[in-house]
């Protein structure tokens, strides 16, 4: 990576995000420089609007830049091709979404192992890993259930389980709690958090529920798609 | 392969949509493959009446003879001929023909005729010469100076079986010929026109009249099928192989009426593709339909690392399931009326004259074609317009699709 040392795992530079909102152009995010560094767990908070969404979509390759640069995993995501964003992502970008976004018509296991699949790993090594993961998150005895037949906080789980079973270098997590009760959105937090110390997995947020920010070792504020604040807490 | 099983369990999830996608493929295979066994089964019966009953597969004539048909135009080795290509697998039987221009009389009557000379036995074996008395018999398989007159003949005369006929015609030798025959049946050929002024002679009595010893004008061959009719006529070429004879199949020697055939054929296209165009249309408004209301689920696909081209097969897998069901249920049903239709046929509103013959039923046929030709069209068809629908499924911008509901 040219612009940073070998602990940086997302570096942007000077990255904008104008949309177009029926002529009208709308600038979600204004000249963003950020660093992650491995390992973090950071949460990006802000109002509604305020580019969080989008500095995320943006990180990940899900969307582009107006202009400036990203780097993630000492890959700079503008030289991409849509396939060869594809295969990053499956390799080194684990997802969460607000909504789940399980793939409706496969069991538990098969959601799991969709992406460990697609990288072409091996049958015996797909289902170890599955049950091993499905064993950490509590989800032992649901492997062939279907999403629908699970509760909010068990899809969750299922989202958490298929974001870290490749093993990417980061995972984004789209306000994750946003859907459950705050019962069992601490409880998933806290499974997170362990995840991150014992496993390294970088995790980065983008929410605006108090319970993360009090679990993020690092808060960053956007207000109108710039930086307002950068806080490492100890 | 996951791709194929999320394609599988998909087609699962609106049991609506899919038994309606499903029903628009079955439907419309079943109406082709119904459309082309009916108009194959019709046509070929039209054919088979034409050939099989009156001109036969294959004929064999002395060469300029099909040109300008004359007295003097004939084959001195009927016989011979006949025996040389017997034994060829696709030949099912041949039978010799003398024909001649004359004038019959029964009493104070007279009408033009047209002499054909035939072997009894090998007509019956060939064109079912025999099945088409209504009365009276066939000839003797003997010359006994007997004729079978066709039923407008016999009208036309006011004769009947027992009556005699007075013959006169111009021998090859430029001789006035004419005789005497009793008639001992009336024959109805299916073809009022010919039976207008058919007179049927045993060769021997014809050759007699004519002056025309041991010669034929015509060699009619059955081969075993109409499918065989171009490798019988092929093999009669090889085995024959004399330039002063000229060996044609029924396509070229009753090149008009092959010609109104292939005409009305290709109007039945016409059909085909407004059935598969409904389809098209069909499974296009179905699939944009699913990709539209999918369009998140992609994003989520494309998010995790799904390939664009992944996107694209799954859409298209699920169009390929549909059809493969769709065809292979229409399949089944349309090869069981298919079937039904070839046994007992549909009485036709009105019977229609074609060529003289009069037809009163419909009939369907079963074959591959009428099974491979819909299977293939419908499937293409289905695959073909829903690449659009997948295309769009593939390019969907993951973070837009995310923001969908």
């Amino acid at each position: 990576m040219s612009h940073a040392d070998t602990h940086d795992l997302i570096v942007t530079t000077g990255v904008t995000k104008t949309y177009q909102d029926n002529g009208v152009p709308v600038h979600a995010v204004r000249g963003i420089d950020l660093t992650i560094r491995c390992g973090e767990f950071t949460a990006i908070v802000g109002p509604s609007g305020s580019g969080k969404t989008t500095i995320l979509n943006i990180i990940s390759g899900l969307d582009t830049v107006t202009s400036g640069e990203v780097w993630l995993a000492g890959k700079q995501l503008s030289a991409m091709s849509g396939t060869e964003l594809s295969d990053f992502r499956r390799d080194r970008v684990g997802f969460i979404f607000q909504a789940y976004n399980l793939i409706p018509v496969l069991t538990v296991e098969e959601n799991v192992e969709y992406i460990m699949l697609l990288q072409g790993v091996s049958k015996q090594e797909r289902h170890d890993r599955v049950d091993k993961i499905l064993g950490e998150l509590g989800l032992a005895g649901f492997a062939h259930r279907l999403p629908t037949k699970l509760s909010g906080g068990q899809q969750q789980r299922v989202a958490i389980a298929r974001a870290m079973v490749s093993g990417p270098a980061i995972i984004l997590a789209d306000e994750p709690t946003a859907n459950l009760d705050s019962k069992t959105g601490a409880e998933l937090l806290d499974m997170m958090r362990t995840l991150n110390e014992n496993s390294g997995i970088t995790f980065l947020f983008s929410t605006h529920d108090t319970q993360i920010m009090e679990r993020a070792r690092r808060l960053i504020t956007l207000r109108d798609g710039v930086i307002h604040s950068d806080e490492v807490r100890g | 392969m996951l791709t194929m099983t999320i394609a599988w369990r998909n087609i699962f999830r609106q049991k609506r949509r899919t038994t309606l996608t499903i029903l628009t493929l079955l439907g419309g295979f079943t109406l082709s493959a119904i459309s082309i066994g009916w108009s194959d089964g019709t046509y070929n019966r039209i054919i088979e009446m034409f050939t099989r009953n009156r001109l036969g597969h294959i004929q064999i004539h002395a060469a300029g003879y099909l040109d300008r048909p004359s007295l003097y135009r004939n084959i001195t080795n009927g016989a011979e001929l006949g025996s040389r290509i017997e034994d060829i697998p696709e030949v099912e039987a041949w039978t010799p023909r003398l024909f001649s221009a004359a004038l019959a009389s029964v009493a104070e009557k007279t009408s033009g005729v047209q002499i054909v000379g035939i072997n009894p036995e090998r007509e019956a074996r060939a064109t079912r010469f025999d099945r088409k008395i209504i009365d009276g018999r066939s000839l003797s398989a003997e010359a006994a100076h007997e004729t079978v007159i066709g039923r407008g003949l016999a009208r036309t005369l006011k004769a009947g079986c027992g009556d005699e006929i007075v013959v006169v015609s111009q021998g090859a030798d430029g001789s006035i010929a004419n005789d005497l025959y009793t008639i001992v049946g009336i024959l109805e050929s299916g073809d009022a026109i010919q039976d207008q002024a058919s007179l049927y002679l045993h060769l021997a009595d014809a050759q007699e009249l004519l002056v025309l010893a041991g010669a034929v004008h015509e060699l009619v061959v059955i081969a075993s099928s109409l499918e065989d009719v171009a490798q019988a006529t092929e093999a009669i070429q090889s085995r024959l192989n004399e330039p002063n004879l000229e060996v044609a199949p029924w396509q070229e020697f009753a090149r008009p009426f092959y010609v109104a055939m292939k005409a009305d054929q290709q109007g039945s296209w016409i059909g085909l593709f407004i059935i598969v165009l409904i389809v098209s249309i069909g499974v296009l408004n179905t699939i944009l339909m699913t990709v539209l209301e999918r369009t998140r689920e992609y994003g989520v696909l494309k998010a995790v690392g799904t390939r664009p081209g992944q996107v694209f097969r799954l859409v298209l897998y699920e169009v390929w399931i549909m059809s493969i069901v769709g065809v292979t249920i229409g399949a089944g049903i349309s090869l069981i009326i298919n079937y039904t239709l070839s046994i007992h046929g549909i009485v036709m509103p009105q019977a229609f004259t074609y060529g003289g013959m009069e037809f009163t039923h419909y009939y369907a046929e079963v074959n591959a074609r009428s099974i491979l030709i819909p299977a293939v069209t419908v499937i293409l068809s289905a695959v073909l317009v829903s690449i659009l629908p997948a295309l769009r499924a593939a390019r969907v911008a993951p973070a837009r699709a995310l923001r969908t509901h």
